[in-house]
C-alpha cells in the first residue's frame, strides 16, 4: 500500500451508498460552471470520495485544467451507441480518487445524435449506470444552453447547482430555466442556484445578495466572489485549491461544497 | 485505479542506481524520497483474513490513514483519515462506512497488530507534454518493525501504479522493465512475506471444534486428543484474557473450560475413576472464576440494547447502571486475571497435560477405555439424545423455569458431544442436525439469558441502593427494563413448544437414530 495514490476514502459518502450526480448547469455561458465542478470535485475527492467529472461542453475547459486531452474514442457517437463503455473513457487525473471523462469535439453534436434514440432523453443516465457502484459523486460540467443534452443532465441529475451571476439578464436566465424544469416535472431534481463571480463593490451585487430571488429551493447562502485567481485557472491548469488554498476564493467553493453536502444530506433543508 | 504490478528486486540492489537506469529508458521525472509506515490489524482469530482483507493504518507525517484493504492487491474504497493510532473496536471509530464494514466483519473482537512495515520509497512519474502525469513508478525498501522498533530488510520492489486511461504508458514500462532490465513480475504481497518473516500462520485460530478421529481409536486416545486440542484453546485465550484485550479471549476460553467439563462428564466410563475426579473438580473451579467477569461483560454488552427498550425520556436515567456495572467488571477483571496468574492454575495446566500427554495404560481400569471411539461416542451421543427427547417432552406450559434450563444444559452437552465426534459422519448429514439442534438451542438459550438477566438486574439494583448508586428515576429505568425484558421472556417462552416440537419430529428421531444407532435402523 501506498499513501494517497492507490486508497480511496469514503467519508462524505451519501447515506444510501449511491452515486450522486451533480450537475452544473447555466443557459448562460461564462458563469463559473467549469471552475464550480472543477473545484467542487477536488475537494469532494480531496475529502475522500470516490469522483468523477464528466466535461460534456465540446470546448473542453474541464479537460484543459486536467490537462487531459479532450479526446474521446468513437466520441459522442460510440458512447451514446454503447460502442465504446464509460469505462474505458475514464481518465485518471493527477488528483487521488478523481477520474474525467474528457470532451470531444464530436459533443457539438450531441444533440442530433441523441434524436436518433427512443426515450431520448434519459439515455445520459442509462449510460451513467454502470458506473453507479465506482463513484460517490458525478460531477457534469455542461455546455451553455438548453437543448436535448440538458434534458439529459436533468433526467440524470439529483442536483442541479446553477451559477448565477448577481444581474437583472442573469436572474431572467435563471426563471426561464425554473420555469422550463416546472412544466417538464423534474420531481427528482433539486435545483440549487448560488451567487458566482460576485462583485460586492457593484450596488446591484449587494442588492440583490441581501434579496436574492424567490426559487422553489431557495438560493444558496455560500456565494462565489469574482476572483482574478480563478482566472489564473487556465495558466496554472490545476484547482484552485492546489494553487492558492488559504485564498478567499478558495474558502468560498470549500464553504459552498460543505452547504451543498449538507442540502443533499438533508433535501428539505 | 488500476492493479499495480510489482518487480522484487534483490536485497543487494541499489534502488538509487535502479532509478538512474531508469531514467534513461523512460521520460520519468523523479520526486524527493520519502518514509512511511503502515500498521496492519486483524482480530485474534483472523477474521479480516478469512474475509481476504486486512486493516492498514498507514502513517506518513501529517497525512494518516486507516483504510480496510483487499489481500493481493492492496485496493480499497473504505479509508478515513486518521491521525492517532486506531482505537480497539470499531465502534469507536467515527460513524462510516469504514466502520460499518468492520463491525460486520469484526463484531466483538478488537483490531490486534499484526506486522508494522516501514517504506522508504524513491518516486518517479511520467510526465507528459501537457503536464499531466501518466503513470507512477516507486522504488521501494520495506523493513519489518519488530515490536521493540528493531527494524529488518522485508523486500525490495519496483511497484508500478498506473493511471486509469493511460494503459499504454504502463505497457511500456512493465516492458522495459521486463526486457531491458530483465525483471519478473511477483504478486508484491507485503503482509504474507512479513508473516512467513514472523513465523505467523494466519488464520491458524478457530474457536469451531474440528478434531479429526478415526473411528477404530481407543476411546481414552480419542478423549485425550480432544481435550489437548481443548487445554490449547485455553492457553491460546488465556493471555487474551487476561489482558482482556476483548470479551471474545474470555467467551472462548470459558467453552473451552464448559467443553472440558462436558467431555469429563459425559464420557465418565473412559478415564480413571480417580483422575476423573480429581480433574471435575479443578474445572468446576476454573469455570466458576470466570463467570463473575463474564456475567458482567454480557451486561455491558447488551446495555446499548437495554438503553434502546426504554422510553426515549429515561434512557439517559439508564447510566449509573453502566458506571456500576464498569466498575464491578473492574474489579472482577483483577480478582481474574489474578487468579490466572496463581501457581493453582499453573499446576492445574501443567498436571492436566502431564495426565493427556502420557503413555496409555495398557490395562486401563475406564471400562470403554480400550473400545474403538466409532463405537463409544455414538453410543454416548444416542444416549444423550434421548435424554433430550424425554425432558423436553415432559414439559408442560405450567413447567417451572428449571425444566427448561435443566433441557437447555442437557442440549448443550448433546451439542458438545456431536462436535467433538463429528468426524466420525458423513459431514453433511452431522452438520444438518447439528443445525436443527441450534435451532432449540437459541430458543432455550434466549430463554435462559432472559431469566437470568431478570434475576441478576433485580439484585444489581439491590446492590446499586446499597452503593449510593441509584436515583429515583434509574430506579423506574430499570423497573421499565425489567417488565420489557418480562414481557419479551414470556414471548420466548410462547414459543418453546413449536420449537421443540419441530427438533422431535420423527424426521430427525430417524436421522440421528441414523447416524447414533444404526443398529436399530
Amino acid at each position: 500500500m501506498k499513501p494517497d495514490s492507490e486508497v480511496y476514502l469514503t467519508r462524505a459518502r451519501s447515506e444510501d451508498n449511491t452515486m450522486k450526480v451533480i450537475a452544473c448547469y447555466n443557459i448562460k455561458g461564462g458563469v463559473g460552471k467549469t471552475a464550480s465542478a472543477v473545484n467542487l470535485a477536488y475537494l469532494s475527492a480531496r475529502e475522500g470520495n470516490s469522483t468523477l467529472v464528466w466535461d460534456l461542453d465540446p470546448q473542453g475547459a474541464s479537460s484543459f485544467y486536467f490537462r487531459i486531452k479532450p479526446k474521446v474514442k468513437g466520441g459522442a457517437q460510440g458512447l451514446l451507441r454503447r460502442k465504446r463503455v464509460l469505462d474505458d473513457v475514464i481518465k485518471a487525473t493527477d488528483y487521488d480518487r478523481l477520474d474525467l471523462i474528457p470532451a470531444d469535439f464530436s459533443y457539438r453534436n450531441m444533440d442530433l445524435t441523441l434524436e436518433r434514440f427512443r426515450k431520448s432523453s434519459t439515455r445520459l443516465r442509462k449510460l451513467i449506470e454502470p458506473v453507479q457502484s465506482d463513484y460517490d459523486y458525478l460531477f457534469l460540467d455542461c455546455p451553455p444552453n438548453i437543448s436535448l443534452v440538458s434534458e439529459n443532465v436533468f433526467e440524470a441529475a439529483d442536483v442541479m447547482l446553477v451559477p448565477t451571476i448577481p444581474t437583472t439578464l442573469s436572474i431572467r436566465t435563471l426563471y426561464q430555466l425554473l420555469r422550463f424544469c416546472d412544466k417538464r416535472k423534474y420531481k427528482h431534481l433539486d435545483i440549487l442556484p448560488f451567487f458566482s463571480m460576485v462583485d460586492r463593490r457593484k450596488i446591484l451585487h449587494r442588492g440583490m445578495l441581501e434579496d436574492p430571488p424567490r426559487t422553489r429551493s431557495g438560493f444558496l447562502t455560500s456565494d462565489i466572489p469574482y476572483s482574478s485567481e480563478v482566472e489564473q485557472m487556465g495558466v496554472k491548469r490545476a484547482p484552485l485549491a492546489t494553487y492558492a488554498h488559504n485564498s478567499r476564493i478558495a474558502d468560498a467553493y470549500r464553504s459552498l461544497w460543505r452547504e451543498l453536502n449538507s442540502r443533499m444530506d438533508h433535501p428539505s433543508a | 485505479m488500476r492493479k499495480p504490478f510489482h518487480y522484487p528486486l534483490a536485497d543487494s540492489d541499489s534502488l538509487p542506481r535502479l532509478r538512474e537506469q531508469l531514467l534513461q529508458h523512460l521520460p520519468f521525472e523523479s520526486a524527493p524520497p520519502e518514509t512511511y509506515q503502515v500498521h496492519y490489524y486483524d482480530s485474534f482469530d483472523w477474521r479480516l483474513f478469512q474475509a481476504n482483507k486486512v486493516l492498514a493504518w498507514q502513517q506518513q507525517n501529517a497525512d494518516s490513514q486507516l483504510c480496510l484493504l483487499n489481500t493481493g492487491d492492496d485496493s480499497t474504497r473504505t479509508a478515513i483519515r486518521l491521525e492517532h493510532q486506531p482505537p480497539r473496536f470499531a465502534e469507536e471509530l467515527p460513524q462510516g462506512q469504514l466502520r460499518q464494514e468492520l463491525d460486520d466483519l469484526l463484531g466483538l473482537r478488537a483490531f490486534l497488530p499484526v506486522a508494522s512495515i516501514e517504506t522508504r520509497s524513491l518516486a518517479c512519474q511520467w510526465i507528459d507534454k501537457e503536464g499531466k502525469t501518466r503513470l507512477r513508478l516507486y522504488l521501494e525498501h520495506h523493513k519489518l518493525v519488530q515490536p521493540g522498533g528493531k527494524r529488518s530488510t522485508l523486500c525490495k520492489q519496483i511497484r508500478v501504479a498506473p493511471l486509469q486511461g493511460y494503459a499504454k504508458a504502463a505497457k511500456r514500462v512493465t516492458s522495459i522493465l521486463e526486457k531491458e532490465l530483465a525483471l519478473c513480475p511477483g504478486d508484491g504481497d507485503l503482509l504474507s512475506q512479513a508473516l512467513v518473516s514472523m513465523h505467523r500462520v494466519p488464520g491458524n485460530y478457530s474457536s469451531k471444534l474440528n478434531i479429526p478421529l478415526e473411528p477404530e481409536l481407543r476411546a481414552d486416545a480419542a478423549m485425550r486428543r480432544i481435550l489437548l486440542t481443548l487445554l490449547e484453546a485455553m492457553e491460546i485465550n488465556e493471555a487474551g484474557t487476561i489482558a482482556n484485550l476483548d470479551t471474545e479471549f474470555l467467551h472462548d476460553f470459558r467453552v473451552a473450560v464448559r467443553r472440558t467439563r462436558s467431555a469429563l462428564g459425559q464420557m465418565k466410563s473412559v478415564y480413571p475413576p480417580a483422575t476423573l475426579a480429581r480433574f471435575r473438580d479443578k474445572f468446576a473451579w476454573l469455570g466458576s472464576i470466570t463467570s463473575p467477569t463474564r456475567d458482567l461483560d454480557v451486561y455491558l454488552l447488551k446495555f446499548e440494547n437495554y438503553r434502546n427498550q426504554l422510553p426515549g425520556n429515561l434512557q439517559a436515567d439508564l447510566k449509573p447502571l453502566r458506571a456500576f456495572l464498569n466498575r464491578h467488571h473492574e474489579q472482577e477483571q483483577i480478582r481474574l486475571s489474578g487468579a490466572l496468574k496463581t501457581a493453582a492454575y499453573r499446576q492445574l495446566k501443567n498436571q492436566w497435560r502431564r495426565y493427556l500427554t502420557a503413555p496409555l495404560p495398557q490395562r486401563p481400569a475406564a471400562g470403554d477405555a480400550r473400545k474403538p471411539i466409532g463405537e463409544v461416542g455414538p453410543r454416548r451421543t444416542w444416549r444423550m439424545y434421548k435424554r433430550v427427547l424425554r425432558e423436553g417432552q415432559a414439559i408442560t406450559p405450567a413447567s417451572p423455569a428449571e425444566a427448561l434450563h435443566d433441557l437447555r444444559k442437557s442440549c448443550k452437552k448433546l451439542r458438545y458431544l456431536m462436535e467433538f465426534f463429528q468426524h466420525l459422519y458423513p459431514a453433511k448429514q452431522i452438520r444438518a442436525l447439528i443445525k436443527e439442534l441450534k435451532g432449540l438451542q437459541e430458543n432455550l438459550g434466549d430463554f435462559q439469558d432472559l431469566e437470568v438477566q431478570i434475576h441478576t438486574l433485580k439484585q444489581y439494583s439491590e446492590q446499586m441502593k446499597q452503593e449510593g448508586d441509584m436515583t429515583p428515576r434509574t430506579e423506574l429505568a430499570m423497573e421499565f427494563l425489567l417488565m420489557s425484558l418480562e414481557t419479551r421472556m414470556q414471548e420466548v417462552r410462547g414459543i418453546f413448544e413449536s420449537r421443540f416440537e419441530q427438533f422431535a419430529c420423527k424426521s430427525n428421531e430417524t436421522r440421528f437414530r441414523g447416524l447414533f444407532n444404526p443398529s436399530q435402523v
